[in-house]
């Protein structure tokens, strides 16, 4: 009988948990696990069919510069001229769109970074500028954290950011934060 | 050397990938002297000490290719375009 199809986390089997006891994390790492994600291609001069069919079905404008827009389960977040990544924590149908959508929900990781120092544990892998000044909530980053291509994202106004990494090099970004965390207090773990 | 991408802002060097002269202009093979018109577009580069165009990949970012402009003695940076959109210009005969 044919072994069914589990999706697991691209960390469990590599990372073990680091936990600092009694006293308050300057950093928390963790993995936003159950994401639908997909990649998203504007079809050659069909860009603004595209916005109007993103416009209709999630009630976003799909941003043109390096921006996210989110509106209940749903965000897009810019990837380059014509491209963006499209993030549910449902189940939503991005397939439908009027684009080239290639599902990526087991093909990348997405990390969550946030706490006092998440921004200082950060620039120590990132040369992007960090500070709320230069990068907002909404404001998106595609560079690279310690030679790791990753997508960054501003959540919101407190320090919360997200990288978006390729599955196969989730878990040496992973180490990375810890190591950059280790005299910040990190709390690294994954749930379950 | 910091490269001003138009599309994701300043960045250093370490994001980009360098592709090559950006001037040269693949020949048109039905053309009668197409055979030497070839070697020379894939093998015969100018070396200017000073300005010069070429193509770079913002390779770990947005992934566009862009026409840099820059004089390669001081690596000032004169100009950053879209490549598309210098092809496209180069296409409708606006010419470089």
């Amino acid at each position: 009988m044919p072994e069914p199809l589990v999706a697991r986390s691209a960390l469990r089997a590599h990372v073990a948990p680091v936990v600092t006891a009694s006293v308050e994390p300057g950093v928390t790492l963790r993995e936003r696990s159950g994401l639908t994600l997909a990649t998203v291609s504007a079809l050659g001069g069909r860009d603004a069919e595209l916005a109007d069919a993103v416009r209709s079905a999630f009630g976003l404008e799909l941003p043109t510069t390096p921006k996210r827009v989110a509106a209940g389960e749903a965000a897009f977040v810019w990837a380059g001229p014509g491209k963006w990544l499209a993030t549910s924590t449902g189940a939503a149908d991005f397939a439908s769109l009027p684009a080239g959508v290639s599902d990526q929900s087991d093909g990348r990781t997405v990390l969550s970074v946030s706490g006092p120092l998440a921004r200082e544990t950060l620039a120590t892998l990132i040369a992007v500028d960090l500070h709320p000044r230069a990068f907002a909530a909404g404001d998106v980053a595609l560079t690279h954290a310690a030679s790791i291509a990753v997508h960054l994202w501003r959540v919101d106004d407190e320090a919360a950011f997200e990288l978006a990494v390729f599955r196969s090099y989730a878990a040496t970004l992973w180490r990375w934060l810890v190591h950059a965390g280790a005299a910040r207090n990190i709390d690294a773990r994954l749930d379950g | 050397m910091r490269i001003a991408c138009p599309h994701c802002g300043t960045r250093g060097l370490d994001e980009f990938a360098y592709l090559g002269d950006a001037t040269v202009v693949r020949p048109d093979p039905s053309a009668e002297n197409a055979e030497t018109a070839f070697v020379e577009y894939v093998y015969l580069r100018d070396n200017p000490a000073g300005r010069h165009r070429e193509l770079w990949s913002h390779a770990l970012g947005c992934q566009s290719w862009l026409v840099v402009t820059r004089d390669v003695r001081t690596h000032a940076i004169e100009s950053v375009e879209n490549a598309r959109d210098v092809a496209t210009a180069r296409d409708q005969g606006a010419g470089q």
